[in-house]
């Protein structure tokens, strides 16, 4: 079993859900979080959400927000982060791959900010439910 | 590679960040979470809080600079009372960039 932990934009969930549920592998959980990369939280125009109304594109909460603490508190430098959303499931060993390439094949835009797949070993599997263990568990 | 995932106090949140960027790391996932220790939680006199709140860390760095990174966030996050944290470490296999479909970090 292998955990896919994949970090990306916002308005690619909907496609990205809809692929995994032509794979067979629906099962997913997913977060809202807040992430930062290699460009250290800066976005350009081009890359703002779509997700979010035109009005907001002139103001603060739009572009990487720094966080409410560092908002209330003036501190001289804040560091800046972009919201994305987490997605997380445990799939078995073989999928991998597919799954993985079909995540990069509906995310990618090929612009700065589309995101990471991690994928780590996982030792077991429970299902509340029935008490089942390891593969079984993950169907 | 390993997925370092720290659990901080919020008011800290900036301070690490910004010296892990100065480190010269400035990738990492944030989030804010819930939860409790071995104190259960923080007793204010009559008040009970059960769960409290603290922000998760997640960072996939390689594995040379595990030590270099915790430390860091042990040494910014540290105020020396009950509630300062957890880090976690635990492998990651493969990291794949989403824009070029590589399987680098």
């Amino acid at each position: 079993m292998k955990e896919i932990t994949a970090i990306i934009r916002r308005d690619k969930l909907p496609e990205t859900k809809k692929v995994l549920e032509e794979l067979g592998y629906p099962s997913v959980s997913i977060q809202s979080v807040d992430g930062r990369g290699r460009q250290k939280g800066m976005v350009c125009d081009n890359d703002l959400d779509p997700e979010l109304p035109e009005k907001f594109c002139t103001s603060v909460k739009l572009t990487p927000t720094p966080s409410t603490y560092a908002l209330e508190h003036t501190l001289p430098k804040v560091a800046l982060f972009v919201p994305k959303r987490m997605l997380t499931m445990v799939v078995p060993d073989d999928l991998v791959t597919k799954i993985v390439k079909s995540i990069v094949k509906v995310n990618r835009t090929g612009k700065t900010g589309d995101g990471k797949i991690f994928v780590s070993p996982v030792d077991e599997a429970i299902r509340v439910r029935t008490s089942e263990t390891g593969g079984e568990a993950i169907v | 590679m390993k997925m370092i995932r720290a659990f901080i106090r919020p008011e800290k949140e900036q301070e690490v960040v910004q010296a892990l960027e100065g480190a010269g790391f400035p990738s990492l996932t944030k989030m804010p979470v819930f939860g409790r220790g071995k104190q259960k939680g923080l007793q204010v006199g009559p008040v009970h809080y059960d769960e409290l709140p603290k922000t998760l860390i997640m960072m996939v760095i390689n594995d040379k600079d595990v030590k270099k990174v915790t430390d860091l966030m042990m040494e910014k996050s540290r105020t020396g009372f009950v509630g300062d944290g957890k880090i976690f470490i635990s492998p990651v296999e493969t990291t794949y960039t989403v824009r070029t479909g590589e399987a680098v970090l």
